[in-house]
């Protein structure tokens, strides 16, 4: 497997803002890499450079093996998709398709086949004489990626495609996307915010935060062995629950801050008495009886029923949630004891925020 | 009566009264002396019969008199140069100037809002500045001409019949500049900026990116300014006042200037408003592309 885009030792300032920084990132020919951060960290920032809508500082980018700083956009012979599709309203579906051909200079005749060849595989083959106003946002998605995929580009730039859909559309357009990069084989990179998104689209995940890579991998790995405080924060829904806590005197165990102070056994081996930050998966939390030997007790504030499943939220300040099925008898106001696995533990450095885990 | 006095102060009553406020005034003060404009053409008006509101029938006398008028063909050939070259340089030099200021450099706003200067000045204001500048012996512009060795004596711009039109024209398309320039502007900064970068990545170059997206996209604003700049062009008259006063021997005289003179230095009202309604025709035209371009910019 060849890499399709190399990211080296990159580096982007805005005058004196530091809008990337150290980026270094290999995309192999044929993945999906999704970039994923909250605003402002810059995810968008770096598909730009990619696309060369803007420019990098320093570092090399490569694309198919060619140093492409400093060549221009329409050079780089990628496709993006933008959030807000940048469909051309004076062209009607079949030129907002063929445009890039057009351009190349390929006859009309071969024009209208390759437009109606990917109409087909979008499904817009009864809409290719209407034009972006008349169609619907699903629509103008479809037509958006039919203008990327017609012209076979080295790689497609996905800038948070699926944002303006509704909620049910964007679940059915995130496997149609998919399905549509492992159909062609393309190099993907896309951009999102949101963390299922990136979690079940893509081969592969980058987590950025001001400009920062704070860790890159397999959509579980990042699940399973998140690198810090942010990451195990960021992936996964309903958030990690975060619970200050010290390591008890055996180094086996972890003292939570709550009520009563109790500890949960833990695998990793730590100084007895380090400061650290527990990191509890809501999903990963065993509802148990109360004030049993190594589980944590605590009262049930709220429950959020969502039909499939519960969110039950712990009185006080902990703002614990346990997430749990739907058919809980569980009501308000009852007591209850939560355990978990050692290996489900995540733990943090009080200061750093790293992970213990190695 | 209660219900309607309700109906004035809060309901349709009120709307309707608002609407009939805004036609009257239009019609009192555009529609009723159009119309008057209209009769009075095909009747015979002169300096006695000014007084009385009707007049002896003329019939298409007017028409005949003014068509078959010596000046007419030279009227009709200075009209339709000075009207098409001023909105021709005035639409180029506006849509260059408001590309150039689209680029964003640092200070570009400043000094776009600079040009408008030019523009807010009154007509009669600009035309003195441009004799001062076209002036024969002392004009800035023959200074200019002499001393880069374009010409070796001066040009009297405003009393050679070959430039005296030109000379408006001058001035006409330096005071309309700036109006093209500012809708333009508009036009291209309502363009979002992300078809541009669509393109860009589909393999288009500045100048592809121009002809396939920033043209066709300005297609309403464009067919707006050219039926503005056509309609403004037919009522300038305070350049010709001030520069040439239609002069010498005709040569700088248009068809509204032409309407003015009969009208006001001859009192010939009947033939000046035979002018003015094949201006009306034509300007209704110009109106009627204006309306469709502008309706055309909502559907997008």
């Amino acid at each position: 497997m060849t890499d399709q885009i190399e990211i080296i030792d990159v580096q982007k300032h805005y005058g004196a803002f530091h809008a990337l920084k150290d980026i270094n990132l290999t995309i192999p020919k044929g993945q999906f890499v999704a970039l994923v951060g909250p605003s402002g960290c810059g995810k968008s920032t770096l598909l730009r450079s990619i696309a060369g809508l803007e420019e990098i500082s320093e570092g090399t980018l490569r694309i198919a093996g060619e140093v492409v700083n400093g060549v221009p956009p329409r050079r780089r012979d990628l496709a993006m998709v933008f959030q807000s599709y940048a469909l051309y309203p004076h062209m009607n579906v079949r030129d907002n398709l063929t445009y890039a051909l057009r351009l190349k200079g390929v006859s009309k005749a071969e024009r209208a086949r390759q437009a109606d060849e990917v109409a087909r595989v979008i499904g817009l083959e009864n809409l290719l004489e209407r034009y972006p106003r008349e169609l619907s946002g699903g629509q103008r998605q479809r037509v958006a990626m039919g203008r990327a995929i017609i012209r076979q580009p080295k790689a497609f730039l996905f800038d948070e495609p699926l944002s303006n859909l509704d909620a049910a559309l964007r679940v059915r357009m995130r496997k149609e996307v998919r399905a549509l990069h492992d159909r062609i084989g393309a190099t993907s990179v896309y951009v999102t915010h949101d963390q299922i998104e990136a979690m079940t689209m893509a081969d592969h995940v980058v987590v950025l935060r001001a400009g920062v890579i704070e860790q890159q991998g397999a959509p579980m790995t990042l699940y399973d062995r998140p690198a810090n405080q942010f990451v195990a924060g960021f992936i996964g829904s309903p958030a990690m629950n975060f619970v200050p806590a010290a390591i008890g005197p055996d180094g086996r165990s972890v003292v939570l801050e709550l009520a009563g102070n109790p500890a949960l056994p833990i695998d990793i081996d730590a100084t007895p008495g380090r400061q650290v930050i527990a990191g509890l998966r809501p999903e990963h939390l065993e509802i148990g009886a109360p004030d049993a030997e190594g589980a944590a007790t605590i009262t049930i504030g709220m429950i959020e029923r969502t039909g499939s499943s519960c969110y039950l939220f712990a009185e006080g300040e902990s703002e614990l949630i346990i997430v749990t099925g739907g058919e809980t008898q569980i009501t308000p106001g009852d007591r209850i004891g939560l355990s978990i696995a050692p290996r489900q533990v995540h733990l943090f450095d009080r200061d750093s925020t790293v992970s213990l885990r190695e | 009566m209660t219900r309607l006095l309700k109906s004035l102060r809060d309901g349709i009553g009120f709307d309707t009264m608002l609407i009939i406020l805004a036609l009257s005034y239009l019609f009192a003060f555009a529609g009723l002396p159009l119309l008057y404009n209209v009769i009075i053409s095909f009747q015979q008006v002169d300096v006695f019969s000014l007084g009385t509101l009707f007049h002896p029938p003329a019939g298409f006398d007017n028409y005949v008199s003014v068509f078959t008028d010596p000046l007419a063909r030279r009227v009709l050939i200075n009209t339709i140069i000075f009207t098409l070259g001023s909105v021709a340089l005035q639409f180029s030099l506006g849509f260059a100037l408001a590309l150039f200021f689209h680029q964003n450099f640092p200070g570009s706003t400043w000094l776009r809002g600079l040009f408008l200067a030019g523009w807010i000045l009154p007509g009669l204001v600009v035309g003195v500045l441009w004799n001062w500048l076209l002036s024969g012996d002392f004009g800035v512009i023959n200074h200019m001409l002499r001393s880069w060795g374009l010409i070796d004596s001066a040009i009297f711009w405003r009393s050679d019949t070959a430039w005296s039109l030109y000379a408006v024209m001058l001035a006409n398309i330096w005071y309309g500049t700036p109006f093209n320039m500012i809708l333009l502007s508009v036009g291209l900064a309502a363009i979002p900026n992300d078809l541009y970068e669509a393109a860009e990545l589909d393999g288009a170059n500045a100048w592809q990116r121009f002809w396939t997206i920033t043209l066709p996209m300005m297609r309403s604003t464009i067919g707006a300014v050219l039926a503005l700049g056509v309609i403004f062009t037919l009522q300038q008259f305070d350049l010709f006042a001030a520069i040439t006063q239609g002069g010498p021997a005709g040569s700088s005289t248009v068809a509204q200037y032409w309407s003015w003179e009969l009208s006001f230095r001859e009192f010939d009202f009947g033939r000046g408003a035979v002018i003015s309604v094949c201006m009306i025709i034509v300007v209704l035209f110009v109106s009627l592309i204006y309306v469709r371009s502008t309706r055309a910019e909502t559907r997008l």
